[in-house]
């Protein structure tokens, strides 16, 4: 499992901090500093930074405008699947806007139940079934991600890699046009593009 | 030297060369002061917007924790020569980032701080924010090169501004103020010409129609009234001096020959009185006799009136002979000559040390006659008589001799009186004279380019001066 870098774990603990979580992170820091619970930290650890990339994801990506009927509608992040954020991904997106838009966590269990995502984060649990859930989730606009190995390539918008110890994502470009999102030049620049974006 | 003592022309050129050096250099300074102000503004201004574009293609890599991207972000600042180094702090103000990307951490701040000027660089702290989430902070630090860069091309611009514009002022001036210094050095010129060779015929030339034009204008005018009163003058002075000497020497003429021709009959009555006492002096009665005597005796006094004047006459006429005169000689002489007169007189002599002179030793021996005669005469009254004759060298540096007497005196409200013809103060009957004597003395003396006076009291005696030119003198 990847070990994530001391920087990044400052880092990490400092973001939690602008978002009031003090008591939580406290919490966290005291696990992810136990030896006999290293495994369980490692993927902990590893889901709070994309637990804060998804978050992060929501401001560098721009849905269609007309995909919001009003400024009050919330961006809603789902999970389809086993969990593995736990509570983490509702701390750390509780209370935050984008564009207006409040930012909620939906979590659910079968593809079809899937409704009103901007951003779904399919679980390694979903691995076996990725190839149907990709081709039933096409008609709705939503950024796809998931950290199940290919997952760009095989058409999901963006995929979760580990590369040296750190967490780096490929953008598959026809999908993100598929699904008619924008995504900041900033963005692009710090992921690996998979596709031309011309199709 | 002062600058009012220097020439005009030089005086012109340094006050304008002076008014633009100061000028310009004020110029310069507030110039060069305004643009240190606007560039340390400017430069803190330019490199905040460096800063803030850093921090904003900064978002993403400090969302997404990649260094790489925030280093190759950084990296751009390459292209600024003055870029010493740059970095980003992540949210805990740890640093996230560096360029360059080998800088040791010792380089940067510890913590974000304030932007500013400090130890001979500039920091500048601009935060990284996303959506109104402050994400970190970029720091650059800039040596300050550029600005020294530019205060000494500031100082050689002006160096050379002043310079060439000194030297052009330099140019101008020269050119102008000929336009002011010429009429002025053409005037002094002529008023110097003027005044040494005392030509009043010479112009001012005038060069404009400006204040020097009008004060050339009316020097000029003023040369000529000086030089028209001149020439009249001269005319004036000459045509006077012609009459006044045909007047002199028709009245010389005709006192001369008025004299020669009374001098005819007068002898013609005395020796008709001479013949008639010698024929019939018995026959006349005592009476007789006496009234004969009396006309004996005035055409006498009238034979030595008509001779005096003569002499005057002649005085003013004849051809003066100079030669070296002994004074001491002159007057021993003379004394000698009045002998007979004063025997039996009381005379104290006092007579002081006199030198040598030029002149006609005839008229000189005259003029002693008549001032030892005189004073021999008024203080015959007086036992003793003191006469008193010495020289002395005046402050004009003239001979300044005198016969100083103890007799009769005179008013001195009669003083100019004493020197004309037939002016007498005493009565006939009193002190026997022609009244001639004092204005003979006087015409020799002035015909030896002397003057004289007197002085004296009523019955305090009298000083008679006379002076002789000291170039005379030996």
């Amino acid at each position: 499992m990847p070990v994530l870098s001391a920087p990044t774990c400052r880092w990490m603990s400092e973001s939690l901090k602008r978002l009031s979580r003090i008591r939580f992170v406290f919490f966290i820091l005291l696990f992810s500093g136990g030896l006999d619970l290293a495994a369980q930290t490692e993927i902990s650890k590893e889901y709070q930074v994309k637990a804060v990339f998804l978050f992060n994801f929501a401001q560098f990506v721009e849905w269609p405008t007309n995909s919001f009927s009003d400024a009050q509608v919330p961006l809603t992040i789902g999970v389809l699947g086993d969990d593995p954020f736990g509570d983490f991904l509702d701390a750390t997106v509780r209370g935050e806007k984008v564009g207006g838009h409040p930012l909620v966590v939906q979590r659910f269990r079968r593809v079809e139940d899937v409704k009103d995502c901007r951003i779904l984060f399919i679980s390694r649990s979903e691995s076996r079934q990725m190839k149907r859930i990709l081709a039933d989730l096409k008609q709705q606009k939503m950024l796809t991600v998931s950290d199940v190995e290919s997952f760009s390539e095989s058409g999901g918008v963006i995929g979760f890699v580990t590369v040296q110890n750190k967490i780096r994502f490929k953008i598959n470009l026809d999908a993100g046009k598929n699904a008619n999102l924008a995504f900041s030049s900033k963005l692009l620049r710090l992921a690996e593009i998979v596709g031309s974006g011309k199709n | 030297m002062p600058l009012r003592n220097i020439p005009i022309r030089r005086k012109l050129m340094t006050v304008s060369l002076l008014t633009s050096g100061a000028v310009l250099l004020l110029t310069c300074a507030a110039f060069i002061a305004y643009e240190v102000i606007t560039l340390h503004k400017s430069m803190v201004q330019g490199y905040t917007t460096r800063a803030q574009i850093i921090a904003a293609n900064s978002t993403a890599a400090l969302a997404f924790q990649n260094e790489a991207d925030a280093t190759d972000v950084l990296a751009a600042l390459k292209t600024d020569p003055h870029m010493m180094a740059a970095c980003v702090y992540d949210g805990t103000g740890e640093i996230f980032a560096k360029f360059p990307a080998n800088a040791s951490a010792g380089v940067f701040p510890a913590k974000p701080g304030q932007s500013g000027y400090r130890q001979g660089h500039l920091e500048i702290f601009s935060p990284i924010v996303q959506n109104g989430r402050a994400l970190g902070t970029v720091y650059i630090q800039s040596d300050l090169s550029a600005l020294t860069d530019r205060y000494y091309a500031y100082a050689w611009l002006a160096l050379g501004i002043i310079v060439c514009s000194i030297f052009v002022a330099y140019l101008i001036s020269r050119a102008l103020q000929k336009q002011i210094s010429q009429p002025i050095i053409a005037l002094a010129e002529t008023a110097k010409a003027i005044s040494k060779h005392r030509d009043f015929s010479v112009r001012a030339t005038k060069i404009g129609d400006d204040e020097l034009g009008l004060l050339t204008d009316a020097f000029n005018e003023m040369l000529a009234e000086i030089y028209k009163l001149n020439l009249t003058l001269e005319l004036r002075v000459h045509q006077r001096t012609a009459q006044l000497e045909a007047a002199n020497k028709e009245l010389e003429a005709f006192s001369y020959s008025v004299s020669h021709d009374l001098r005819a009959p007068l002898r013609h009555i005395d020796g008709f009185v001479d013949m008639l006492r010698k024929d019939s002096e018995q026959n006349l009665s005592e009476t007789g006799r006496r009234y004969l005597g009396i006309i004996s005796e005035a055409s006498k006094s009238m034979g030595r009136l008509i001779d005096d004047l003569l002499v005057f006459s002649r005085m003013g006429r004849s051809e003066m002979r100079r030669t070296t005169v002994k004074m001491d000689e002159l007057v021993a002489d003379t004394i000698q000559d009045m002998a007979h007169e004063i025997q039996g007189r009381a005379i104290e002599w006092n007579i002081g040390k006199l030198p040598e002179v030029n002149g006609d030793r005839a008229m000189l021996k005259q003029v002693w006659v008549n001032l030892i005669s005189n004073a021999v005469k008024y203080s015959r009254n007086r036992s003793p008589a003191i006469i008193k004759i010495s020289c002395r060298k005046n402050e004009s540096g003239e001979l300044e001799f005198s016969v100083q007497d103890n007799g009769a005196g005179f008013d001195m409200k009669y003083a100019g009186k004493l020197f004309g013809v037939f002016q007498r103060l005493h009565q006939t009957e009193e002190f026997e004279g022609t009244g001639i004597g004092l204005a003979n003395v006087l015409r020799i003396i002035q015909r030896h380019g002397g003057r004289a006076w007197a002085e004296g009291k009523v019955d305090a005696g009298a000083t008679i001066y006379f002076t002789m030119p000291a170039s005379d003198a030996n």
